[in-house]
């Protein structure tokens, strides 16, 4: 202990140079984070804030004599926000790294954590999932050395995590040392656990636009006064469960109050953004293919079973008709969202454990709930195009003699699917769109690609602006080609 | 005897359209049905071929009756064939130009190969006077050419009775005369019941003209005696109605 007061004494004395004394502004100050980063940011069961960073933020605002607002972002755009002045700070379990430091302002490390690595005691685990656009996926994307032979999943959050855990789809992750902690505690996953030591050791940090050095200063100034007066180690234990290792973190202090002013007062104050090199053009082009991919094959599937599915519709039969409302209720009345999850994470693991091996993975589950909620939607727009074509076409074909059948294909389908296409056409755009959200069940596809970049790099803006460029040109492209298919279809 | 219909009777919902209706249609033999809208007229027509299945009924087809509350599938399908019928509005496949729609009821319900059917398509279609037309899509025909490969459409099958519901009722003045030309012209070799609005037409083409009203064939007879001096007031009404200057304006 005498030798943290030591340290902290010296600290004090180096830092004095770039804390200013507190001020009292009359503007709130507007904290952001993502509320989804349990313990350190989540949500009380009213929707308020809550968490360590929740605590620290709302802390550091009274001491600054301001008027502390919590805003809940997204992650993926917390940095855009915080860069188009939507709020003054991110207090957000930020990791300090190089190509943030280019794009924002830092504070010292408001607390020390570290990758760790969980699995069965043991076992060496050959499939990690990992958080999307985080610094662990990062870690082992530059370390394939480390990982060799093991296939790397990316989820979008903690939880999804566990939830692939528990369907045998990952047997390990890699996470935050306290958060993977405390999802595992609370999942009733009971045979996993830390493993080996931290693969690296992370400072979280408080950001703030570029060239806010005064503002920077004044929340190292109020840091540093809530851990002499204990008020940080209270809320420590309280979310943590654990004493803060304060030598660890002087020691952060001590390596980062050198390297921090220069960083932060460093030439680029002005954010440039630069087109992406051939590296980051590469994997937006894959992402492109594979929304292509995705986009064309349910297109195609699900004009074939939108048209069975319209066919149903009309059906002669009531049972057939019913349940084709049934399944168009269903699938229209419920989420994409939660279609993937359920193809990916209930149908595709049933699967897969039926079978004995990995037959149904993350693409085959995104084209089913695709293909699913498509259909629904070509079934509907078919069965308005079977619905408008005229009584009396059915009366001159039945005149003839023509069946049911033969009527329905030769007639009334041909010219329904006319009238349908500009329709079909605009479920075709918004399938394309609708893509994006497979990046939830792991495909890296263009929006995710988009997201990753803005992670690699900290460009906020021109990875999405680079995507939607992408976007504007498949939705084009396939706009074109329905509109070539309606004008070889038109009669006079 | 072609057709024998006894006590017929259909309702629409509450609606009872046909209260009863007697009718018979003796082969080679044409039926006008005229009668103020509303009569029953039209769902009559289309209930001798099924397009309207009959509440109550016989329907005597070439002396035998006609399952109608059950017949389905090949029967239906043949049964309709010998009945050929030419609507209002045309109803031609817009899809298809004026040639496929001609051969559309021998390939799809004779099964008749591409080039036979299409040899007796080019054939009607020179009779019904439209030989250029092939290629051309209903939305390029006028009217009365429409109306036209709407009647080649029909005895593409080679029907036995031809069934029309006001074939001339939608076509501009000028379109008329033509279609009845070629209706009068088929009348000679084929047995036929229209419905019509056109009185003249009828005493020309009629063996017989039926007068309906209130969903019941009040009155049949021959055309002269039926336009000149039908028994039933409301017939006499009707005629005076539809006829201003007396029935003097049709010539027998």
């Amino acid at each position: 202990m005498q030798e943290l007061s030591l340290r902290l004494v010296w600290l004090v004395v180096v830092l004095a140079g770039w804390t200013v004394p507190i001020s009292a502004q009359e503007l709130p100050l507007r904290i952001a984070m993502s509320g989804s980063f349990a313990p350190f940011s989540t949500t009380d069961g009213e929707g308020r804030l809550t968490g360590f960073d929740a605590d620290i933020a709302r802390a550091l605002a009274s001491r600054m004599g301001r008027e502390p607002v919590l805003i809940q972002v997204d992650w993926n755009g917390i940095q855009a926000g915080l860069q188009s002045g939507k709020y003054d700070l991110i207090c957000g379990s930020m990791a300090i790294t190089q190509a943030r430091l280019e794009q924002m302002n830092f504070s010292l490390p408001y607390y020390v954590s570290g990758a760790q690595m969980f699995a069965s005691s043991g076992v060496a685990p050959k499939r990690l999932g990992v958080t999307e656009s985080s610094t662990y996926a990062r870690f082992i994307s530059e370390h394939p050395e480390m990982f060799r032979d093991v296939k790397v999943t990316p989820f979008g959050s903690e939880a999804e995590i566990l939830t692939a855990l528990s369907a045998d789809k990952v047997d390990g992750f890699v996470s935050d040392r306290i958060v993977g902690g405390y999802y595992l505690s609370r999942s009733g996953v009971s045979n996993i656990a830390s493993y080996g030591e931290l693969l690296y050791v992370e400072s979280c940090g408080i950001a703030a636009r570029r060239g806010e050095t005064e503002l920077i200063q004044q929340v190292n100034g109020a840091l540093l006064d809530m851990v002499q007066t204990g008020e940080y180690e209270t809320i420590y234990q309280r979310w943590v469960g654990e004493s803060a290792d304060l030598k660890l973190l002087f020691e952060q202090w001590g390596a980062y109050a050198s390297e921090l002013p220069k960083a932060n007062e460093s030439e680029s104050l002005v954010v440039s953004e630069s087109v992406p090199n051939g590296s980051s053009l590469g994997p937006i082009l894959s992402g492109a293919a594979l929304t292509v991919q995705l986009s064309v094959l349910t297109a195609g599937v699900s004009l074939f079973t939108g048209l069975l599915l319209g066919l149903a519709t009309v059906s002669g039969r009531s049972v057939v008709r019913n349940l084709a409302a049934v399944y168009v209720g269903l699938i229209r009345g419920t989420p994409l969202l939660v279609q993937l999850f359920l193809s990916y994470f209930v149908v595709a693991t049933a699967i897969n454990r039926w079978l004995g091996y990995e037959a149904m993975g993350a693409f085959a589950s995104a084209l089913l709930a695709l293909v699913v909620n498509t259909t629904a939607y070509n079934g509907e727009t078919l069965r308005g195009g079977i619905l408008g074509v005229c009584k009396g076409q059915w009366d001159a074909a039945f005149s003839l003699g023509m069946k049911r059948s033969r009527v329905l294909m030769r007639i009334v389908l041909p010219q329904a699917f006319r009238s349908c296409l500009p329709s079909l056409g605009n479920n075709l755009v918004v399938l394309v769109k609708d893509t994006s959200l497979v990046g939830a069940i792991t495909l890296i596809e263009l929006t995710y690609t988009a997201r990753n970049i803005v992670f690699q790099t900290g460009q906020a803006f021109l990875p999405f602006m680079i995507a939607g460029a992408f976007y504007l040109v498949i939705i084009t492209t396939l706009s074109l080609a329905v509109r070539y298919g309606e004008k070889r279809l038109a009669t006079p | 005897m072609e057709f024998e219909v006894k006590g017929l009777r259909k309702s629409f919902g509450p609606l009872e359209v046909l209260k009863g209706v007697d009718l018979s249609v003796s082969r080679g033999e044409v039926v006008t049905l005229i009668g103020p809208s509303g009569s029953g007229k039209s769902t009559l027509l289309r209930c001798l071929n099924l397009l309207e299945r009959p509440d109550d009924g016989d329907l005597i087809w070439r002396g035998r009756a006609l399952p109608y509350r059950t017949i389905a599938g090949s029967e239906l399908s043949e049964f309709r064939r010998q009945v050929g019928m030419v609507f209002q509005h045309f109803h031609l496949f817009p899809h298809l130009n004026a040639l496929e729609n001609v051969m559309e009821g021998p390939r799809q319900v004779l099964g008749m190969g591409r080039e036979a059917a299409a040899e007796r398509a080019y054939h009607l279609l020179g009779r019904v006077g439209l030989a250029d037309k092939d290629a051309a899509y209903p939305a390029q025909l006028s009217g009365g050419q429409k109306q036209r490969v709407a009647i080649a459409r029909a005895l593409a099958l080679e029907p036995s009775v031809l069934l029309l519901d006001e074939a001339t009722s939608a076509l501009d003045i000028e379109m008329v005369a033509g279609v009845n030309d070629l209706l009068r012209e088929l009348a000679e070799s084929m047995t036929m019941v229209a419905v019509t609005h056109d009185l003249a037409f009828a005493a020309q083409v009629s063996s017989s003209i039926g007068f309906m009203d209130g969903g019941k064939l009040l009155e049949i007879g021959a055309p002269e005696q039926m336009l000149t001096a039908p028994s039933s007031p409301r017939a006499r009404d009707f005629l005076a109605a539809v006829s201003p200057h007396g029935t003097s304006s049709v010539s027998f």
